[in-house]
């Protein structure tokens, strides 16, 4: 305690030398009275202190204050007061603790430049890497200027990730000493945590995308703050588009456009060259190593070299990265095997290797953060971790103490092809951009190294400049019904950085179109409206609104909640057969669909009789975390459902039409999703319309192989397949979606012909029926 | 992979690209897109944007990618031709048909030993080396540190050139070719010792192993033309410093290349005048293709020792005979196992290939009697049908 006041008053005298030399004797008394908080018989003297001003005149620092007139200096003092300008409470002990580290942060010297720039421009463009602070003292120096107390307009602060704006929006509440979820909270896709006193918001980019839809001047807001506006999410180039027009018609509102890597001129000029703050980053140089000649195997050469920095390189943690969840792992294995031999046969240290990958628990993501091992004997060599993560690592996460980094010039990307209306994860080569970012990664802590396992020559000639962004990557259905539902009636002319290819455009229109969501003109209809209520996908949405028609709503909002998240199924390499067997008893022949389906009523039934349901998925080989989230899911899209009143009917289990309505009600929104068997005795199929050939996945339960299928999604690699597959009948296209199975729109083929015939039967049966 | 691989059978469907839908101009999305003014060929996106200098094609079509289902470094091409290895053991009898004295033979006959020794270290223990690509400071990259900048490129400067001094004195008989891909190699090399003194011991000695090693091969192998490809092969892997401080050297490259281009064009236009008389001459030698590939061989060399004793005073036979019969070997093709010897792995990867299948155990038992012939004089000649 006594300590960490010295170093306190130290720091602030420091300080107040250069600004003013009223300042020293503030932050006195604020120590002072951090003395008198610390000590317990004091406290009471300290309450009185406090609480009788700020409860009847409650003399804020805050009063003298100008709105977009406020220098450093003022929100400075205000910040080292006593009370607390927010909520009129004494400041806690620790509050001064972390106002120590945040002065230390590389944006609080620029703090008065900061406030000069934002007074005079609407929208500002900040440029800061990682670690700067930005993310958690801008939204503040914001608030200390905005003064969103007296507007009543709130101050909002875009994350791409959920995870990013839960824990960014505590650590504020924390530094600005108040509760989370009153002063600061946050609003993600199926969480609130904002009350009537909000005055800050953290908020996912889509979840700010949703509230500009019933509000298309997003009227609430007096400051909209766009963060990790590098890693160009569909939200976040969507709300730069939308922000840009509103600029226009409310000059009001601020932006901030904030950005981690140097690209910015580009923002600036998209902009309409709106000027740039750059704050310089607490970086050290990172030596750059290539390997004289390709490598063979990546993944291989990969392992060696982290085995290589162990045994030569002096202390200091490994970032490799690696493409996928299987890579990692199975890379992972092979580190601690070899570890492990070294320190048998030889005296290496220590290595802790711990994966990094999205679908990883947070609990063993947590793990990353974990000290360094210490070396075996004191003196011996010393211990370090080895990280082996997907590109999240490269600019979401900041990992301490790493120094090393081992780059093999690949990642998982997202790619669609409008064509085949394949959206699919690939591995391909990173970008420049990204392979200088994983690179700086190696100088957070001291001087680096990156090792490149790829030569020069190919980093020159083979990489991209910059990362495609996701718009250019990504089926836009959901984003055209987004975009029409804000009121954007110029598609073509939308004001996108970077506009998508317009054959991707075009296919979004055509499936909104099929799906009803948009009529023959263009014009969002009241279908697509409700669609775009949901969170969904434009087809789960229509699949979810129509349900009640089939009489199986419960089960479609099941599924629906069951494929919008993760694979519940779990295969572990040891474990293969055993898992196999127990998704054979939720197998239904008929399909993939009603197997989920199953495994969910199982989940629940299993709920009720009370027993560990933790215990019970892991018997099971499911995922209890997906499972659970599907619940949470479905428990938000019931309420949806609830609020635009569609019914929530089911038809009696004992029903024999229980299953197949439920396989027609999966055609109401997939119909354009369905793939024919080539020829009998044949194991390939050919996707309507599109013409692909296709396998059906292997982990699908279907024994029997059906003419006609379903599928929720195409899949590629060495081979095409579809997953999760259902069972369907002919017929029934015909019937729920006439319009896309209109035969004149067919090419001749197997398909036209097939279609052809059961016109024919289902004609035949009719007249029949009516001869009689 | 060649025969041996997996097969990876695929069905193709007739239309994969789906050319059939975006031929179709009378699709919903094209109509909605032309009524609102948008004609193909154009980007979408707001008329005359600024930001517009930054489109690339990715924003007129959807982004192509190649499916990737290996595990194949970036940049790596699958069977680039230089998988089969074993030619090494050849390296001997080559060097010895195109006239090289017995010590160089014994030189290049310890440089392939060391490298199969740091072969065998390096599948025991995988190590991979790398090249220095500069500083990441900040956002930039730069060669050097600001601070060591200066010093680092004096020292290598004047490695390079002590270097290229010493080669003069010691290969007197390549002067030509020798000096100046030489201190470029050297500095690649020395500029680590010199930059970074916190490295450990192991890694030290390791580059001296492959410095002394790539000393030995310069020595031993005067062969310009060959030095010369690989210098250019070597000099995209390398740091812009090292290519800076090249630059003194690279006037003695650029003579050194017109020198021989003129040589091997005069050698050329002699050869095949040469060829014609010598065919009268002997008519009655056997048509088999090695042979005459052999001969042809060594008209070059005597061709050229003719015409570099003709234009060069001083050089004595035997020293223009070595100069000339190199020329003829990187001529003839170089071999991959000579080409390989800058980097220890023979395979041309950084990553050595990992052993142990029963194909390589095979195919190493069928070179390890390849060899055994190579010690047979007799045998040799049989089979390069020499009469002796």
């Amino acid at each position: 305690m006594a300590d960490s006041t010295k170093t306190l008053k130290r720091s602030s005298t420091e300080r107040g030398g250069s600004q003013d030399t009223k300042r020293p004797r503030t932050d006195d008394n604020g120590v002072d009275a951090m003395a008198a908080k610390a000590n317990p018989y004091l406290a009471h003297l300290n309450q009185e202190d406090s609480d009788g001003p700020a409860s009847h005149s409650f003399k804020s620092p805050l009063d003298r204050m100008e709105r977009h007139n406020t220098t450093a200096d003022q929100a400075l003092k205000a910040e080292d007061s006593d009370t607390n300008p927010w909520t009129g409470r004494p400041h806690s002990q620790q509050y001064y603790r972390i106002l120590k580290t945040r002065r230390d942060l590389p944006v609080s010297k620029q703090r008065q430049e900061f406030l000069d720039m934002y007074h005079s421009a609407q929208i500002l463009v900040f440029v800061g890497e990682t670690g700067s602070g930005k993310t958690t003292q801008i939204p503040q120096y914001v608030l200390y200027d905005e003064l969103p107390h007296l507007t009543g307009k709130l101050i909002a602060c875009t994350q791409p990730r959920r995870v990013a704006a839960m824990s960014v929006a505590q650590r504020v509440a924390d530094e600005l000493d108040v509760t989370l979820g009153e002063e600061v909270g946050y609003s993600i896709r199926f969480e609130n945590r904002t009350g009537p006193k909000t005055l800050l918001k953290y908020m996912t980019d889509g979840q700010l995308l949703r509230e500009a839809m019933h509000d298309h001047d997003m009227s609430r807001y007096g400051c909209i703050i766009l963060d990790e506006a590098h890693e160009r999410t569909l939200a976040t180039d969507i709300l730069m588009a939308l922000l840009k027009q509103i600029a226009e018609r409310r000059k009001d509102l601020k932006i901030i456009v904030m950005s981690a890597t140097l690209d910015a001129q580009k923002f600036q000029t998209y902009f309409n060259n709106a000027p740039l703050l750059a704050v310089p980053g607490r970086t050290h140089p990172v030596e750059i190593f290539y390997t004289p000649e390709p490598e063979r195997d990546y993944v291989e050469a990969a392992v060696r070299t982290v085995l290589q920095i162990h045994a030569s390189e002096p202390e200091g943690d490994i970032l490799l990265f690696l493409t996928g969840e299987e890579e990692i792992e199975d890379a992972c294995r092979r580190i601690s095997l070899e570890v492990d031999e070294m320190i048998r046969e030889s005296d290496a240290g220590p290595m802790a290797v711990y994966p990094l990958y999205g679908t990883l628990p947070p609990h063993q993501q947590q793990r990353i953060f974990d000290k360094a091992p210490e070396p075996f004997r004191k003196g011996g060599r010393p211990g370090r971790k080895c990280i082996v993560a997907t590109n999240i690592a490269e600019t979401s996460l900041t990992i301490d103490g790493i120094v090393y980094v081992v780059d093999p010039g690949f990642s998982k990307q997202k790619i669609y092809n409008p064509r085949t209306r394949v959206e699919s994860l690939l591995v391909s080569p990173i970008s420049k951009a990204s392979a200088q970012q994983r690179a700086g990664r190696a100088g957070r802590t001291r001087p680096g190294k990156c090792f490149r396992l790829y030569t020069e020559s190919a980093f020159k000639k083979e990489l991209i400049e910059q990362t495609y962004p996701e718009i250019l990557r990504s089926n836009l259905a959901n984003t055209v019904l987004e975009l029409k539902k804000l009121g954007v009636e110029d598609l073509v002319h939308f004001d996108l950085m970077d506009p998508p290819a317009p054959e991707t455009m075009m296919r979004a229109l055509e499936e909104l179109n099929y799906l009803a969501c948009l009529d023959d003109d263009g014009e969002l209809t009241t279908l697509g409206s409700l669609a775009s209520e949901f969170p969904l996908d434009p087809a789960l949405a229509v699949m979810l609104i129509s349900s009640p028609e089939f009489y199986c709503s419960n089960e479609m909002l099941s599924i629906t909640s069951l494929l919008s998240v993760p694979q519940i199924w779990v295969r572990p390499n040891n474990a293969r057969k055993r898992a196999d067997e127990m998704k054979q008893q939720f197998a239904h022949p008929d399909g993939d669909h009603l197997t989920l389906l199953n495994a969910y009523h199982a989940f629940k039934a299993a709920e009720q009789r009370g027993e560990d349901l933790k215990k019970w998925c892991h018997e099971h080989f499911l995922s209890y975390r997906h499972l659970s989230s599907a619940d949470n899911v479905r428990a938000q899209l019931k309420r949806i459902m609830e609020t635009h009143g569609i019914e929530l009917v089911s038809t009696p289990f004992q029903n024999k039409e229980y299953y197949v309505n439920i396989r027609r009600a999966l055609l109401a929104g997939f119909f354009m999703q369905v793939a024919m068997r080539e020829s009998a005795n044949s194991k390939v199929y050919k996707t309507v319309k599109d013409d692909q050939l296709v396998m059906i996945h292997p982990s699908t339960v279907l024994t029997a192989a059906y003419d006609w299928v379903v599928y929720n999604e195409f899949v590629l690699t060495t081979k095409q397949y579809v997953r999760t597959v259902t069972n369907i009948r002919p017929e029934w296209l015909l019937e729920i979606a006439p319009h896309y199975y209109d035969l004149d729109t067919f090419e001749k083929g197997e398909i036209k012909s097939a279609l052809t015939r059961i016109t024919e039967k289902v004609r035949r049966r009719q007249a029949m029926k009516g001869g009689k | 992979m060649g025969l041996a691989a997996a097969k990876n059978k695929r069905k193709i469907g007739k239309d994969p690209n789906n050319t059939k839908w975006s031929r179709n101009t009378e699709s919903f999305g094209q109509r909605m897109l032309r009524a609102q003014g948008w004609q193909p060929g154009e980007y979408l996106g707001a008329k005359n944007a600024a930001h517009a200098e930054w489109h690339t094609e990715a924003n007129a079509a959807h982004i192509r990618v190649v499916l990737k289902d290996d595990t194949l470094g970036l940049g790596a091409k699958r069977n680039n031709g230089d998988e089969c290895t074993g030619l090494d053991a050849f390296q001997h009898l080559l060097g010895r048909l195109n006239g090289k004295s017995e010590e160089t033979l014994e030189e290049e006959r310890k440089a392939r030993e060391d490298l199969k020794l740091s072969l065998y270290v390096e599948q025991k223990f995988g190590a991979i080396r790398f090249v220095r690509g500069g500083w990441l400071v900040g956002d930039q990259v730069k060669s050097v540190l600001d601070g060591a900048e200066t010093s680092a490129s004096e020292s290598t400067a004047s490695n390079g050139t002590r270097e290229s001094t010493e080669t003069n004195e010691t290969t007197a008989a390549s002067e030509v070719s020798e000096p100046a891909p030489k201190p470029t190699k050297r500095k690649a090399d020395d500029a680590d010792p010199d930059e970074e003194k916190t490295r450990k011991k192991d890694k030290k000695s390791k580059k001296r192993k492959t410095d002394s090693g790539s000393e030995e091969e310069a020595s031993g192998s005067k062969d310009g033309k060959e030095k010369k490809s690989k210098k250019s092969k070597k000099s995209k892997g390398e740091e812009p410093a090292a290519t800076d401080s090249a630059q003194s050297a690279s006037a003695t490259i650029s003579e050194t290349d017109e020198v021989s281009a003129e040589t091997s064009s005069s050698s050329e236009s002699k050869k095949s005048k040469k060829e014609k008389t010598r065919k009268k001459d002997k008519g009655k030698k056997e048509k088999e293709e090695k042979k005459d590939k052999k001969d042809k061989k060594e008209k070059r060399k005597k061709e050229k020792s003719e015409v570099e004793s003709g234009t060069e005073t001083g050089d004595s036979a035997a020293q223009s005979n070595k100069a000339s019969s190199n020329g003829t070997a990187s001529a003839s093709g170089s071999t991959p196992a000579e080409s390989s010897v800058s980097t220890p792995s023979g395979s041309g990867y950084s990553t050595p290939v990992p052993t142990g299948s029963s194909r390589y155990i095979a195919r190493s038992r069928f070179i390890a009697q390849k060899k055994m012939a190579l010690t047979d004089a007799a045998a040799l000649n049989q089979i390069f049908m020499i009469k002796s």
